[in-house]
């Protein structure tokens, strides 16, 4: 709509980014270097990925309105190289299990706003027409934080030797969870015709409720030794 | 953060030059980058009439607009684009829009003009030479309804007409939730056009036996002239004159190529373009062939001239004249062989004679025959208008409409203007009867006056002029919008070629130094409806925005308050394994 809607818009999006980072200590750990490295495994994995999909699957050419289930379920599939890759940052930084996952998630995050959110803020934000959606992109944004730091926690859980036989369940549910979580809202947002604010609820307590249990497995593995 | 970041960058730059490009480059193309015309809704406008005409302005003299909507209910219009619908349109709104300095009217027509109603239509068409007689400096657009337009215009409306007594919460709380909008058209200013050619055509048919033939001359102007130039359609006026005037040029080429019913007159068919404009194509027409060479047929013994102006409806039919035929002239002959041919084969018209002078005075002539009269032609209009000053002969919603049920004779007429072919056909063919009648000198060889000429397979052929004007009216053909490459032309040409000979066409363009008239472009536009909030709304959401970053600064701080109760949760558990 003018600029000052799109510093709205931007500030909605990245300062909670900021505050994190700030607040979680990561700065005196001195990691801006590493989210960084982080954010080029980002960029890295994505290439990977786009590259896989174009090969392997062909756009899908059906009727308007029909959804793809199992296309779209392969896709999700590929998003499992996104564990891969949150893995590597954590593997090749060493430190305590909180700055690993905190590093990797808040580079792998950031990057994801910059190259998925900025450009489109910039673009449409400022336009005349004025839209919700970019105020909900970057409340999109804010989920998508917490999505990425309960993933990459769940992630590190994984590869652990030391983890317990009983949480290999839960983990690899939530694991699963991260992976096909776009997936499942896409399915939802089809089979319910949800409106675009409900999504984002949907979204919100979808994304809350994985990070809330992958807080609680965290929080025992962390003590429980 | 900051200061590892700026140590970052500055270790980039020193140590490699070429990263500068790669960063700033696409930073500066980015801050450049021009905004995407992503547009709530695009819709046509048609401006309104914008002509010099002996350099008087008429019609809206502006075509950029860049506002935001209103409807004339909101109490503030200055600087507004102010939209109306047809339905709710009267002269004292637009006056009050215009005298409020709105930025732009824009008024919404509905798609199917002949479901309007009969009043709407009278009251519209009455307002339209009105609305052009001044100038206006604003730009006046008219659009057709559709139904994202039409929400638009609701939207609009609620927000207009609920302002004004309201208490600040409510204005708050309908800032944050009604929609704006904010209207853009994508072309330029509007610009004289300069070296327009009104293109006219004529042909002909030579008779025999001898020199110095009489010549009847038939004309009709085919250009249309409406509020808006793209929407002038011209069913009646012109489209049917056009229509006989090509019907009789069929129908009196079929007699000509026999040689027992080839008659002693020449019949000169003109085609006149510019005739809403005064008439232009018709005068520098008659410049050309008095003026400028030594022999023309209107040189020498013209019978009389014959001008067709809105014939294609009602029952009577008036021959307008500007000093009445004396006895013995060729034009009294005529008038009489129509009065007999109403009277024996079509009692059910009503012909009469008006006659009214030329007025030199007056900025417009009346009616096509006073070109020809002011260069001392005997001429006449036939129309089925009793004046000259009827609407119906410069409106929009003079259209063609045809319904299906009103096409085979059942359900109502449309209200407005329009052609019915029966009629159209019916006075064709009076006309073409008395044609004949005096170019064969039929009742002084004692014909009676119900001999019909035109029958069988002579016949006016209803399907051909039904044809004629649906293919007329398929486009508007606005004066401004046929140039001689147009396709309005050459079909014309073509269709006149066919029957008759030596077709050829004439150019008007206006004097370069002093023109007589002056067409401007920009009259269709693209326009788009922008979803807008207003400034208030932004400063709402920034502190809205401000106080949900403050949650989360707190939420984020005290995240160790959580991670302990969840600590505390799972405690007991620990102590199990």
């Amino acid at each position: 709509m003018t600029l000052f809607h799109f510093g709205n818009c931007f500030a909605l999006a990245y300062f909670p980014y900021f505050i994190t980072y700030k607040c979680s200590g990561l700065s005196e750990y001195n990691a801006f270097w590493r989210c960084v490295q982080a954010g080029a495994t980002y960029l890295f994995v994505q290439l990977c990925k786009m590259l896989f999909l174009a090969t392997f699957f062909p756009t899908w050419e059906g009727g308007a309105g029909a959804y793809d289930f199992v296309g779209e379920f392969m896709k999700s599939t590929v998003d499992l190289a996104d564990l891969l890759g949150l893995h590597l940052v954590m593997s090749r930084n060493a430190g305590k299990g909180e700055y690993k996952i905190m590093v990797a998630a808040m580079g792998w995050a950031t990057a994801e706003l910059v190259m998925s959110r900025f450009l489109p803020l910039w673009v449409g934000a400022r336009g005349i027409e004025f839209d919700w959606k970019y105020i909900q992109m970057s409340f999109d944004s804010n989920i998508s934080l917490v999505h990425y730091i309960a993933m990459a926690a769940v992630v590190w859980m994984f590869t652990r030797y030391d983890l317990p036989k009983t949480f290999r369940l839960p983990v690899t549910v939530l694991l699963a969870l991260c992976v096909y979580k776009a997936f499942l809202i896409e399915l939802f947002v089809h089979v319910f015709m949800l409106g675009s604010w409900t999504v984002l609820l949907v979204k919100a307590v979808l994304t809350g409720a994985v990070s809330l249990c992958s807080l609680f497995l965290f929080v025992t593995l962390v003590h429980s030794n | 953060m900051f200061e590892e970041a700026s140590e970052v960058f500055d270790n980039m730059f020193k140590s490699s030059f070429p990263l500068t490009f790669i960063v700033f480059i696409p930073a500066v193309l980015i801050l450049v980058s021009p905004l995407p015309a992503e547009a709530a809704h695009e819709f046509t406008v048609y401006r309104m009439q914008q002509y010099d005409l002996q350099g008087q302005p008429y019609g809206t003299r502006n075509a950029i607009l860049n506002t935001e909507a209103r409807t004339v209910e909101a109490e503030v219009l200055s600087r507004r684009c102010v939209i109306m619908r047809l339905a709710d349109f009267s002269y004292d709104k637009y006056q009050k829009a215009l005298r409020q300095s709105a930025g732009a009217v824009v008024i919404i027509l509905p798609k199917n003009m002949s479901a309007i109603p009969q009043d709407i239509v009278q009251q519209f068409m009455e307002l339209e030479p009105e609305m052009l007689a001044m100038e206006t400096i604003v730009p006046v657009y008219f659009a057709e309804e559709d139904d994202e337009l039409l929400s638009i215009y609701t939207q609009t409306l609620t927000s207009s007409s609920s302002q004004g007594s309201l208490s600040a919460a409510e204005v708050l709380l309908h800032t944050a939730t009604a929609n704006g909008f904010q209207m853009v058209t994508s072309g330029a200013q509007s610009k004289a056009v300069s070296d327009w050619a009104i293109t006219s055509l004529e042909g002909r048919l030579t008779g025999v036996g001898g020199e110095d033939l009489p010549t009847i001359v038939v004309v009709a102007h085919y250009d249309t002239f409406g509020v808006a130039p793209w929407l002038s359609y011209g069913a009646d006026s012109n489209g049917s004159g056009v229509s006989m005037l090509l019907e009789l040029a069929r129908l009196f080429s079929k007699l000509y190529t026999y040689k027992r019913t080839h008659a002693a007159y020449n019949l000169l068919f003109f085609v006149s373009g510019g005739g809403k404009f005064n008439y232009q194509g018709t005068k520098r027409w008659l410049e050309d062939n008095l003026d400028h060479t030594d022999s023309s047929l209107l040189q020498d013994n013209v019978a009389f001239v014959l001008c067709l102006d809105t014939l294609g409806n009602s029952d009577s039919l008036y021959l307008h004249v500007s000093k009445p035929p004396k006895e013995g002239t060729p034009q009294y002959f005529l008038l009489k062989e129509l009065e007999t041919v109403v009277a024996s084969q079509h009692p059910e018209v009503k012909f009469s004679m008006v006659h009214k002078k030329i007025n030199l005075a007056d900025d417009m002539l009346a009616w096509e025959h006073e070109r020809f009269g002011i260069r001392r032609l005997p001429a006449f209009t036939l129309s089925h208008l009793p004046s000259h000053r009827s609407a119906q002969r410069s409106s929009i919603m003079d259209v063609r409409s045809v319904s299906p049920s009103s096409r085979h004779g059942a359900g109502e007429p449309p209200a407005g203007p329009h052609v019915d072919v029966s009629k159209l056909s019916r006075n064709a063919k009076v006309v073409a009867e008395s044609l004949a009648r005096v170019i064969y000198n039929l009742t002084e060889k004692g014909a009676s006056g119900d001999l019909q000429i035109f029958t069988e397979q002579m016949q006016v052929q209803e399907e051909h002029l039904s044809a004629v004007v649906d293919w007329l009216t398929a486009q508007p053909r606005a004066a401004q919008l046929v140039d001689k490459d147009s396709s309005i032309v050459s079909t014309l040409e073509y269709h006149l070629s066919r029957y008759l000979k030596d077709v050829k066409r004439h150019y008007v363009k206006a004097d370069k130094r002093d023109p007589e008239f002056v067409f401007y472009d920009q009259l269709k536009q693209t326009m788009n409806a922008y979803r807008v909030k207003p400034a208030i709304f932004d400063l709402l959401l920034a502190l809205c925005i401000a106080a949900y970053l403050g949650m989360m600064y707190l939420a984020i701080q005290n995240f160790g308050l959580l991670y302990s109760v969840v600590r505390r949760i799972t405690q007991p558990k620990v102590k199990v394994h």
